[in-house]
């Protein structure tokens, strides 16, 4: 048996890795994502004052910074038992679409559209965002990332600091918007919404109008189905600060939905010894079912393609021009394919931004009514955003005082385990025939789990149990033991 | 941002172990009161182009893991640590690709000279503040010669 292994790891921010077993024909016998490092952030937060979390949290990782302070906050605002007033509440939510801006905006420009523009077949050398950026002119990329810094700047104009933001505090927000804030933020805004509409003309002149791409896009080679789950408001429409959690099936039969400390009725964990990362799974639709995809699975996605199959629609106007192209182009609801995660993240990303344009002519934004006091601790508290990459969820337990007991937090890419798993498996054996393994197969291997974008920073905070279980054991089809390999 | 400026950027998760090295070296020169902006970014993702366009000279500290004894203090060039990669997720966005990707775009505005300091982790799976003594020596080595190289060259 041949072993192929595509190490992720560049730089210390979380590791993992795929690998890939060939059977003696040289076809793909099993195929899996490994997350071979953990951080403990869920250890390291016990005995900490809960009003010190968001601040701490930031820091589990680089790039997803504003969403673990924003999955915290609200949180906290629980243990204090505070709702904060509507304007520290949009303040909350502007800080918070403004993040969703630049992370999104990231993910496409770097990860996603260089294996559409320059090519899913070019060298490695050129396939990055160097290469993108040398495809579409200097001047496009500068003008994205221009913008793209002045989403940046909201975010650090609110969150009080730069990169790490401290505005959070329990009932509400601590730093003010003066109107001439407001006026540069809604300057800032409009351009952010232009920066939105360029990316899907990109995405609608380089993948939509190529046959070859759209076949790739809405062919079964990336198709994983499986369950899906993401937030809503009342009126059913996508929501990412704040709502309540839709979840359906394979089908988009609905499963339920729930707030809160519901969450635990709804998903459970799966633990394997070969990867740090959690399965989590519908509970609902019952016990355990194995990483299996199709009508009964369990396994459940989170992210920008969830989200647009949960939600009926966007609830703002231009993206939902887009959301309706969408689904027009992909007929059935919900969508399996996964490559289309990239088109809902650009969709998305529009939203937020004329979210954060509304945001900033609301009169009330620069409102000084910002916090609510607090006045007891009830000792408990989840906090549930819409991250960039999907569901996050924070969960704490503190004694009277506040000091954290008991912290769970699940993040993005810890939903996405099994479709991820999925995905990776079903093109490793549509690409790799007869052991004929090339850079470019290898590629079209990756560009199944790039979609969703993997966190592994985020994805491994849990310590199980105190072990390190650094062997991988593979299982055959009737889940007997056949492979066991130790510390990769 | 000011035209003539140094700007020191540390690189580094404060609370891990050996990755905070680029943060306590700039820490340490903010105590010093040395003429420069300090700056500390979590990631080396688009924010570092943020943190450096507009100045004219600029140092870069940030730890590293490239297989060399612990504590090495290595002095590199953009190229040297740009990295064809292609990329699996977002976060793994190099410190040379950013770097290069700001040279392309925006040519006029990247600091006319660029210093990137890295530093050899020897532990990076401990949340603790306390450094392993090979990278605390060399950090110490990098604060004294990022002084000299502020004081040897004043704007």
């Amino acid at each position: 048996m041949k072993k192929i292994e595509i190490n992720p790891i560049t730089r210390l921010e979380g590791h993992g890795k795929i690998a890939i077993f060939l059977d003696d024909s040289g076809n793909v016998d099993d195929a899996f994502f490994q997350t071979v490092e953990f951080r403990g952030y869920e250890k390291f937060l016990q005995g900490m004052p809960i009003e010190e979390v968001p601040r701490t949290v930031s820091t589990i990782c680089g790039v997803c910074r504003g969403v673990h302070f924003t999955a915290a906050m609200k949180a906290v605002d629980q243990v204090f038992g505070v709702t904060p007033p509507p304007a520290g509440r949009k303040l909350r939510e502007l800080f918070f679409n403004a993040h969703y801006v630049e992370d999104h905006t990231v993910v496409l420009y770097a990860l996603g559209f260089p294996d559409f523009v320059v090519g899913p077949e070019a060298s490695p050398a050129e396939r990055n965002v160097v290469g993108l950026i040398n495809a579409v002119g200097a001047d496009v990329g500068r003008e994205v990332l221009r913008k793209r810094g002045l989403a940046v700047k909201i975010f650090e104009l609110l969150g009080g600091k730069p990169s790490h933001a401290v505005s959070a505090i329990p009932g509400g927000w601590s730093k003010n918007l003066s109107e001439e804030e407001r006026k540069q933020v809604e300057a800032w805004s409009q351009e952010l919404v232009e920066l939105g509409e360029l990316t899907l003309k990109i995405f609608d002149d380089v993948v939509l109008k190529n046959d070859k791409y759209m076949e790739l896009v809405t062919g079964d080679t990336y198709k994983v189905e499986v369950g899906y789950m993401g937030s809503v408001d009342p009126q059913g429409l996508g929501t990412f600060y704040h709502g309540t959690q839709k979840v359906i099936d394979s089908d988009g039969k609905l499963v339920g939905t729930f707030e809160g400390k519901e969450y635990l009725d709804f998903i459970a964990e799966r633990v394997k010894p070969w990867t740090y990362l959690k399965f989590p799974y519908q509970k609902k639709i019952g016990p355990w079912k194995g990483i299996v995809e199709g009508p009964g699975t369990n396994i459940f996605a989170v992210g920008p393609l969830a989200r647009m199959n949960v939600i009926e629609g966007m609830s703002t106007p231009i993206a939902q021009k887009h959301f309706e192209k969408f689904h027009a182009t992909f007929g059935a609801k919900p969508v399996h394919h996964i490559l289309a995660y990239h088109w809902a993240r650009a969709i998305e990303m529009l939203s937020a931004a004329e979210k954060c344009l509304e945001l900033s002519r609301d009169p009330e934004i620069t409102s000084n009514e910002i916090w609510t006091k607090p006045t007891s601790c009830t000792g408990e508290g989840v906090g549930i955003i819409e991250a960039s990459r999907g569901t996050l969820i924070h969960h704490y337990l503190t004694d009277e005082k506040g000091i954290v007991t008991k912290a769970n937090l699940i993040v993005s890419t810890t939903h996405n385990n099994g479709p991820i798993n999925l995905a990776v498996k079903k093109a490793a054996r549509h690409f790799i025939k007869n052991g004929e393994v090339s850079p470019s197969i290898l590629n079209y291997v990756e560009m199944s789990f790039r979609p969703y974008d993997l966190c592994l920073a985020c994805a491994t905070h849990t310590v199980t149990g105190g072990q390190s279980p650094l062997e991988i054991e593979i299982f055959d089809k009737d889940g007997k033991l056949y492979k066991r390999l130790k510390n990769f | 941002m000011e035209k003539d400026e140094w700007v020191v950027l540390g690189i580094g998760n404060p609370y891990l172990q050996d990755d905070r090295a680029g943060v306590v070296v700039t820490e340490r020169l903010e105590a010093l009161g040395l003429p420069c902006r300090i700056e500390q970014l979590l990631t080396v993702g688009f924010e570092v182009l943020d943190k450096i366009r507009g100045a004219s000279r600029a140092i870069i500290v940030d730890a590293c893991k490239l297989g060399n004894p612990p504590g090495s203090i290595l002095q590199v060039s953009v190229d040297d640590i740009f990295s064809s990669h292609h990329l699996v997720n977002s976060h793994a966005v190099t410190l040379g690709t950013t770097l290069k990707t700001g040279i392309i775009c925006f040519p006029d505005e990247m600091p006319k000279e660029l210093h990137i300091w890295l530093i050899e982790v020897k532990d990076i799976s401990e949340f603790t503040q306390v450094m392993s003594p090979e990278v605390e020596q060399a950090v110490g080595e990098v604060v004294e010669g990022i002084q000299r190289l502020l004081t040897e060259q004043p704007l």
